[in-house]
C-alpha cells in the first residue's frame, strides 16, 4: 500500500513524506456524507490528528454571476434563490435591496413587515435544518429527523405563501409578489409557541447531552483575530466574540424597530457556534412575535410604475444577514436593462477558507464537527 | 467463602453433562432411527451434527432478519415515522428483500485490494458468531456444546470478530477502511478488558465458568438472578456489561469504526454484495449473542422470573430482546464518541470502576452478603 | 462472488414447465431489487434538501425500503442525482457510477440534471443534462421536485425494475449526445407558425361570436391592470456609524490625492450632506494600493478590520479591482477601487496581493485570478479555485467566448 506520497499535493505547505512517514493524505469529498454537498477537503493526517486541511471548491460552480450579466435584474431574482437555498428569502432580499437602492424604489410599510416576518421564519427554518445535520454529523440520526419535522411546518407556511417549498422567489423590488394568505399570522404565532417548547426539547436531546458537550467544547477554536482576518461573519464570527450582526449594525428594512439581542460566544469553539445558533432561533421568535403584533394593513407592493434600471456607472451595494452571515450583493450598472456585473458576497466562502485555522491540530472526527458547526451551503460558496 | 448453596446445582448439571443422559427429543429420534441407543453410532452423530449446523445457520439468519426489521421499525418509531411498510405485512419481508438483493448484486473486488485477505474477512465474523452460539444454553435441554470453560471460550472467540474487521480493512487497500479497522482494533482490545472483568464478577459469584451451571445457579425467583442477587455490584456490573458490549458491537455511541459521517463506511467501505451482507448479518447475530450472554449471566438465562412459571427458551429470547431493545434505543438516541474519548472512557473510567466493583463484589461474597 | 442469474433461464427454460419457473424467479428477483433500493448519499445543491426532506419523517422514504442511504458507492443501488451537475463534478460522478456494482439505477432529480434547467443558457460550467455523463433511468421534473415527486420517481423506477427479466442482460439507456443548441428560438418559431394557423382557423368563428354577442366584454384580471401609484420614499433607517466626512478627512490626511469614485470634485459641504447609506469609494493607483489598504486596516479610528470581499469588474480596456472593507468598531464601510490595465497584447494584468493583510483575501484573489485572469504578485498560492485546471480562458471577462460550452440566450 502506497499510503505515503512523496510529491506535495496542491495547496499544502509541507509534504507528508520525507522523513515524516507517519503522516499521510486523506481525500474527503466531493461526495462525502459530512461535507454537506460537494466540498472536497484534502487532509494531511498524523494518525487521527489533522495536521493541515486544503479545501477544494468549485464542484458546484454554476456561473450565476456570468448568467446575471445577460438577464434583467428582475430575472436575476430567481437565481439568487439557488445561491443560499436554505435562506433564499434573505438572498432574494439582498438583490431586491440593491435594486431598490440603485433604482430608487420605495417599499410600503406592510411589505417591510412581511419581509421581516418571512426572513425570520426562514432563519428558524434554516437553523432547524442545521441543527439536524449537526446532530447527524455527530452520529445522532434521530435529531436530524426531528429537525426536519419542525422544518416541514415552516415549509408548509412558505408553500402557502408563494407556492414553493425551497426556491421561493417571493420578494420583488418594492415589496413582495403577493400578500400574506388568510390566517397566516395566527399560524406563525402558533409555530412560535410550538418552537419555544420544541427548543427546550432540543436542549434536552442534544444541547445537554454529555457526548455532544464533550465533542464540541474546546474543539475547533477560532480566535477573534483569525475570524476577522478571514472575514468571517454571522454566527461563526459571533461565536468568536465579534459583535457584528448586519440586522443590528447596518439595519436594512425595518430591523431597527425590533427589540432583539445578538448572542455572542466567548471562546469561539464548536459549542459556542452551536449555542449562538440555538439562541438566534429564540431571538428570531422574539422578532416574529413583535412583527406579527405590529403588522399594519396596506399595500404589499409599491404601486409606483416599475422602473428597475440602475443609472449608468452607478453601483449599489446591499448587505443582509442570512442564516450564515453577511450576504452582500454588489451591482454595477452601465445603464442598460441588464446589470453590467453582479457580485454576490457569500458568507460561507470566508468560513471554509478559515477551516484550516479551526480544525488543524484536532482529530479527524473534530473536523466533521467543525464543518457541521460552520453550516456551509456549498452552492453559495461556489455560486 | 460460602458456596454451600451452589453444591446441589453442580450435581444436577454434572448429570446432564454426561453424554449418555444429555438428550434432546430430536437427537433421540435420530439415534433410534439409526438403531443405536447409546448414541455412539457414527451415522447418527453425523446426522445430528448436520441438523445442528442447519439449525444454527437458520437460527442466526432468522435472528438477523428479525433484528434488522426490528431495528428499522423501531428506528422509524423513534423518529416519528413508520419504517418499512410496503414489503409484506408491516414490512416484515423487508430484510428478505434486502438480503436477496445483496446476494444477487454483482460481486467484484477493487483492483488494488489483496484478494486473499479481501475474501477471507467476510467469512470470519459469522464463524465466530456460530461458535459462540454453540455454547449458549437456550433451554434446560437446548444447547449444542457445553464446555467446562464456557465463559473463557466465549471471551476467546469474541475477539475473532474484530480480527475480521482488521483483515478486511487491510485487504481493502482503502484509507477509510484502514482507519476504520485500526479504530476497531484499538476499541475491541480496550473494551474486552472491561467485558472480561464483568464475566469475572459472575465467575467469582457463581464459582463457575460453565454457562449451564451459571444459569442453573440462578434458578428460582427473579431475585436469584445475579443482577439482584449481588446487591449493588450485580447491577453496576450489568450496566458496565451493556456499555462494553455496545462498544464491542461497534454500535452507536461507539460506532467509530463505521462512523458514516467521518469514514463513509469504515471497514466495509470497499465491500459490496454478498461480502457486505456477511458483515451486515454478523453485526446483528453478534448483537443477539451479546444480549443472550448478558441475559444468561445477569438475568437468569432461560429461567422464569417466578418459580411457578415453566422455564424455557422463550424466557431467554424475551430477555435477550429486551437487551436488544436497549441497544437499538442507544443507537437512535446518542451521538458518536470521538475515538480518543472512547479510549479515555474505557481506560480512565470503566476499567478502574470495574476493578473496584469486582473487589466490592468479592467482599460481598466473602462476607456472604448475598441475597 | 455474486450469482450468475443468466444461467437460470438457460437451465430451466428447456425443461417442461421451466418457463413458468423462470418467470417466478424473475418475479422474486425483481421484487427484491425494487423493494430494496439503497440510494447513494449524493447531492450537489438545492434538490439535495428535498431529497433529505423525502428521507425525513413527513414523507418517509423508508416506507419503500429506500431509507438506507449508503455513503459508499459499493453498497448503493441507486444514485439520485440531486442537484446541478457541473463540469468539474461530472468526472467524479462518472467514477461514482462506475464504482457501483450492477444492477445500478440512476434517477435524475430536478430540471438541472434533466437539461441544465435554469442554467442552460449563457453558462460555461453546467453540464446540460446529466444523461450526457451517466445513463439515467427516471427523470423527475421540478426545480426542485417536491418530495412526493421523488417518491413517485422511485415508484416509477420500481415499475421499471419489475419489467426486467433475467433472460436478457440489462442494457442501460444510451447516453444523450444531442448537440447543445438554442432550442428556444426553433421552438418559438414553430409555435408562432402553429399559432398563426390556429388564429386563421378561429378568425371566422371569432367574428361570428362578436356579432352574436355585441355586449360581451372580456374579464381583465386584477394582475393585468396597469398600476401606477405615487412615488414612494425609502423607509428611513437610522444608522450610527462614522460619517463619510470623517472618513474622508482621515484618509485625506495621509493620502491627500485619493479621490472618491464619480465624486472627484466633491466639496466639503456636499460631503457632509451625504446620507449614511453612502459608502465612500476611493480610487487608488496601483503603486499606492497595498499601502492604502494597510493604512485603512491599521488606522486607529478607521480600523477596517473585516474584509468583506475583493472582486473585479471588466471595463473592456481595464479592470477595476474592488476591495470592500468594513469596520466592526466604527460600523462603517469603505470601498477601494484600483484600476489594472490590460490589452489584447498584454494579457497578463498584475497587481499586488493583500493576502498578507487579510487571510480572507487569499481565496478572493484566487477567484479573481480564476474568473478574470488577474495575477496577484506575491500571492502564496496562485491557482484556479472554482474551475478545473485545464479550463481555457477566464469566463467573467467580457470577451470570453466558448461555443463548446455556452449556448447564448436568445431572448
Amino acid at each position: 500500500m502506497d499510503l505515503v506520497q512523496t510529491e506535495i499535493p496542491e495547496g499544502f505547505t509541507r509534504s507528508a513524506g520525507g522523513g515524516h512517514t507517519e503522516e499521510y493524505y486523506l481525500n474527503m469529498g466531493p461526495q462525502h456524507p459530512s461535507t454537506h454537498g460537494v466540498l472536497r477537503l484534502m487532509v494531511r493526517l498524523d494518525g487521527e490528528t489533522v495536521k493541515e486541511i486544503v479545501p477544494h471548491i468549485g464542484y458546484i460552480h454554476r456561473s450565476i454571476e456570468k448568467m446575471a450579466e445577460s438577464q434583467s435584474l428582475i430575472q436575476n431574482i430567481h437565481l439568487t434563490d439557488r445561491l443560499d437555498y436554505l435562506s433564499c428569502h434573505m438572498t432574494n432580499l439582498g438583490l431586491c435591496l440593491a435594486i431598490e437602492q440603485g433604482a430608487d424604489v420605495g417599499v410600503p410599510e406592510r411589505a417591510e413587515y412581511i419581509r421581516i416576518i418571512v426572513c425570520e421564519l426562514q432563519r428558524i427554518q434554516s437553523h432547524l435544518l442545521w441543527w439536524g445535520c449537526f446532530a447527524m454529523d455527530l452520529g445522532a440520526l434521530t435529531a436530524f429527523l426531528y429537525g426536519f419535522d419542525e422544518r416541514e411546518k415552516i415549509t408548509d407556511l412558505f408553500e402557502e405563501l408563494c407556492g414553493a417549498r425551497l426556491t421561493m422567489n417571493y420578494f420583488r423590488p418594492g415589496g413582495c409578489v403577493s400578500d400574506l394568505p388568510n390566517e397566516f399570522i395566527p399560524r406563525i404565532l402558533k409555530i412560535c409557541e410550538h418552537m419555544k417548547t420544541t427548543l427546550d426539547e432540543y436542549d434536552n436531546l442534544v444541547s445537554k447531552n454529555m457526548i455532544i458537550r464533550e465533542r464540541t467544547q474546546g474543539v475547533g477554536i477560532l480566535s477573534k483575530e483569525r475570524a476577522l482576518s478571514h472575514g468571517c461573519t454571522g454566527p461563526v464570527a459571533r461565536a468568536s466574540g465579534i459583535n457584528y450582526d448586519v440586522r443590528k449594525d447596518e439595519p436594512y428594512g425595518i430591523y431597527n424597530r425590533f427589540d432583539f439581542d445578538v448572542p455572542l460566544g466567548a471562546t469561539g469553539d464548536c459549542y459556542d457556534r452551536y449555542t449562538v445558533r440555538i439562541e438566534e432561533m429564540r431571538q428570531s421568535i422574539r422578532i416574529l412575535e413583535q412583527a406579527c403584533k405590529d403588522l399594519p394593513d396596506g399595500d404589499f407592493r409599491s404601486k409606483e410604475k416599475p422602473n428597475y434600471k440602475i443609472p449608468k456607472d452607478e453601483h449599489s451595494f446591499s448587505s443582509v444577514e442570512t442564516a450564515r452571515g453577511n450576504f452582500s450583493t454588489y451591482v454595477v450598472s452601465d445603464g442598460g436593462k441588464t446589470p453590467y456585473r453582479i457580485k454576490y458576497r457569500s458568507p460561507n466562502f470566508s468560513h471554509i477558507g478559515a477551516i484550516n485555522d479551526m480544525a488543524s491540530g484536532y482529530k479527524l472526527a473534530d473536523l466533521v464537527t467543525v464543518l457541521a458547526t460552520l453550516d456551509p451551503v456549498i452552492p453559495d460558496i461556489d455560486r | 467463602m460460602d458456596t454451600s448453596t451452589h453444591q446441589p446445582v453442580q450435581q444436577s448439571v454434572a448429570e446432564r453433562l454426561d453424554p449418555h443422559t444429555a438428550t434432546t427429543p430430536l437427537g433421540d429420534w435420530v439415534r433410534e432411527l439409526c438403531d443405536a441407543p447409546d448414541g455412539g453410532n457414527l451415522l447418527s452423530m453425523t446426522i445430528n451434527v448436520i441438523i445442528i449446523i442447519i439449525a444454527i445457520c437458520a437460527f442466526s439468519s432468522l435472528t438477523a432478519m428479525v433484528l434488522v426489521w426490528m431495528e428499522r421499525k423501531l428506528a422509524g418509531r423513534f423518529q416519528r415515522r413508520l419504517g418499512p411498510t410496503r414489503t409484506g405485512p408491516f414490512g416484515l419481508l423487508q430484510t428478505a428483500a434486502d438480503g436477496l438483493k445483496l446476494f444477487l448484486k454483482e460481486g467484484f473486488r477493487p483492483n488494488a485490494s489483496d484478494p486473499f485477505t479481501y475474501y477471507l474477512a467476510p467469512l470470519l465474523p459469522l464463524t465466530g458468531a456460530f461458535m459462540v452460539l454453540a455454547v449458549i444454553p437456550f433451554g434446560p435441554s437446548m444447547w449444542i456444546a457445553d464446555p467446562e470453560l464456557g465463559l473463557i471460550f466465549i471471551s476467546a472467540i469474541a475477539g475473532l470478530g474484530v480480527l475480521a474487521l482488521l483483515i478486511g480493512s487491510w485487504g481493502s487497500n482503502n484509507k477509510y477502511s484502514l482507519m476504520g479497522g485500526l479504530r476497531a482494533g484499538a476499541q475491541a482490545i480496550s473494551y474486552e478488558v472491561s467485558l472480561i472483568l464483568c464475566f469475572l464478577l459472575i465467575v467469582l459469584a457463581s464459582g463457575e465458568t460453565n454457562l449451564l451451571n451459571i444459569v442453573e445457579g440462578q434458578q428460582g425467583n427473579f431475585w436469584n438472578w445475579w443482577i439482584i442477587k449481588l446487591p449493588g455490584a450485580g447491577f453496576i456490573a450489568f450496566i458496565f456489561f451493556i456499555i462494553t458490549s455496545t462498544a464491542e458491537l461497534n454500535r452507536t455511541p461507539f460506532d467509530t469504526t463505521e462512523a458514516e459521517s467521518e469514514l463513509t463506511g469504515g471497514f466495509h467501505t470497499e465491500y459490496s454484495g454478498i461480502a457486505f451482507s456477511m458483515f451486515f448479518l454478523a453485526e446483528y447475530v453478534h448483537m443477539f449473542i451479546a444480549a443472550a450472554i448478558g441475559a444468561t449471566l445477569f438475568l437468569g438465562g432461560y429461567n422464569a422470573p417466578f418459580e411457578f412459571l415453566p422455564d424455557g427458551w422463550w424466557w431467554l429470547m424475551a430477555k435477550s430482546y429486551a437487551i436488544i431493545f436497549l441497544y437499538i434505543w442507544f443507537r437512535w438516541t446518542f451521538p458518536r464518541l470521538r475515538i480518543d474519548q472512547l479510549m479515555a472512557l474505557e481506560w480512565k473510567f470503566l476499567l478502574p470502576l470495574s476493578l473496584i466493583n469486582l473487589v466490592f463484589a468479592g467482599i460481598l461474597i466473602a462476607m456472604g452478603w448475598i441475597l | 462472488m455474486g450469482i450468475d442469474l443468466q444461467l437460470i433461464p438457460k437451465v430451466l427454460d428447456p425443461l417442461p414447465g421451466g418457463k413458468g419457473l423462470t418467470n417466478a424467479v424473475d418475479y422474486i428477483v425483481n421484487w427484491a431489487r425494487s423493494s430494496s433500493l439503497w440510494p447513494l448519499v449524493y447531492g450537489t445543491s438545492c434538490c439535495a434538501i428535498e431529497m433529505m426532506a423525502t428521507g425525513a419523517a413527513r414523507h418517509d422514504i423508508s416506507r419503500f425500503g429506500a431509507e438506507v442511504f449508503r455513503a459508499s458507492p459499493r453498497q448503493a443501488d441507486l444514485i439520485i442525482l440531486a442537484g446541478t451537475l457541473t463540469e468539474k463534478m461530472s468526472h467524479h460522478l462518472k467514477t461514482l457510477y462506475e464504482q457501483m456494482p450492477e444492477p445500478k439505477y440512476v434517477i435524475a432529480m430536478g430540471a438541472c440534471t434533466i437539461s441544465g434547467g435554469p442554467f442552460y443558457y449563457d453558462n460555461y460550467s453546467v453540464i446540460k443534462g446529466a444523461d450526457r455523463i451517466v445513463p439515467v433511468d427516471v427523470f423527475i421534473p421540478g426545480c426542485p421536485p417536491r418530495p412526493e415527486a421523488l417518491l413517485h420517481g422511485i415508484l416509477e423506477l420500481q415499475k421499471l425494475i419489475s419489467g426486467e427479466t433475467i433472460r436478457q442482460p440489462r442494457v442501460p439507456r444510451p447516453l444523450n449526445d444531442d448537440p447543445m443548441i438554442d432550442r428556444h428560438s426553433a421552438d418559438a418559431a414553430a409555435w408562432k407558425e402553429e399559432d398563426k394557423k390556429i388564429q386563421e382557423e378561429l378568425a371566422g368563428k371569432r367574428e361570428q361570436w362578436a356579432a352574436e354577442n355585441p355586449d360581451f366584454k372580456a374579464y381583465k384580471g386584477e394582475r393585468f391592470k396597469n398600476v401606477s401609484g405615487p412615488k414612494m420614499g425609502h423607509t428611513p433607517v437610522e444608522r450610527s456609524c462614522t460619517s463619510v466626512a470623517d472618513i474622508c478627512a482621515a484618509v485625506h490626511d495621509k493620502f491627500p490625492d485619493i479621490p472618491l469614485y464619480n465624486k472627484a470634485e466633491i466639496t466639503d459641504e456636499e460631503l457632509a450632506e451625504l446620507s449614511p447609506q453612502y459608502i465612500p469609494d476611493f480610487v487608488v493607483g496601483q503603486e499606492q494600493y497595498t499601502a492604502f489598504i494597510s493604512f485603512l486596516k491599521n488606522h486607529a479610528d478607521l480600523n477596517m478590520d473585516l474584509l468583506l470581499q475583493v472582486t473585479a469588474v471588466d471595463w473592456k480596456d481595464h479592470f477595476d479591482v474592488l476591495v470592500h472593507l468594513y469596520s466592526t468598531t466604527g460600523k462603517h464601510k469603505i470601498f477601494v477601487r484600483c484600476s489594472v490595465d490590460y490589452s489584447k497584447e498584454n494579457d497578463t494584468p498584475e497587481i499586488d496581493t493583500i493576502s498578507h493583510l487579510f487571510s480572507g483575501a487569499n481565496w478572493h484573489e484566487r477567484e479573481i485570478f480564476d474568473l478574470f485572469g488577474i495575477t496577484f504578485t506575491n500571492h502564496p498560492d496562485m491557482r484556479r479555485i472554482l474551475l478545473r485546471d485545464d479550463f481555457v480562458g477566464h469566463p467573467l471577462r467580457k470577451d470570453f467566448e466558448d461555443s463548446s460550452r455556452i449556448v447564448k440566450r436568445p431572448y
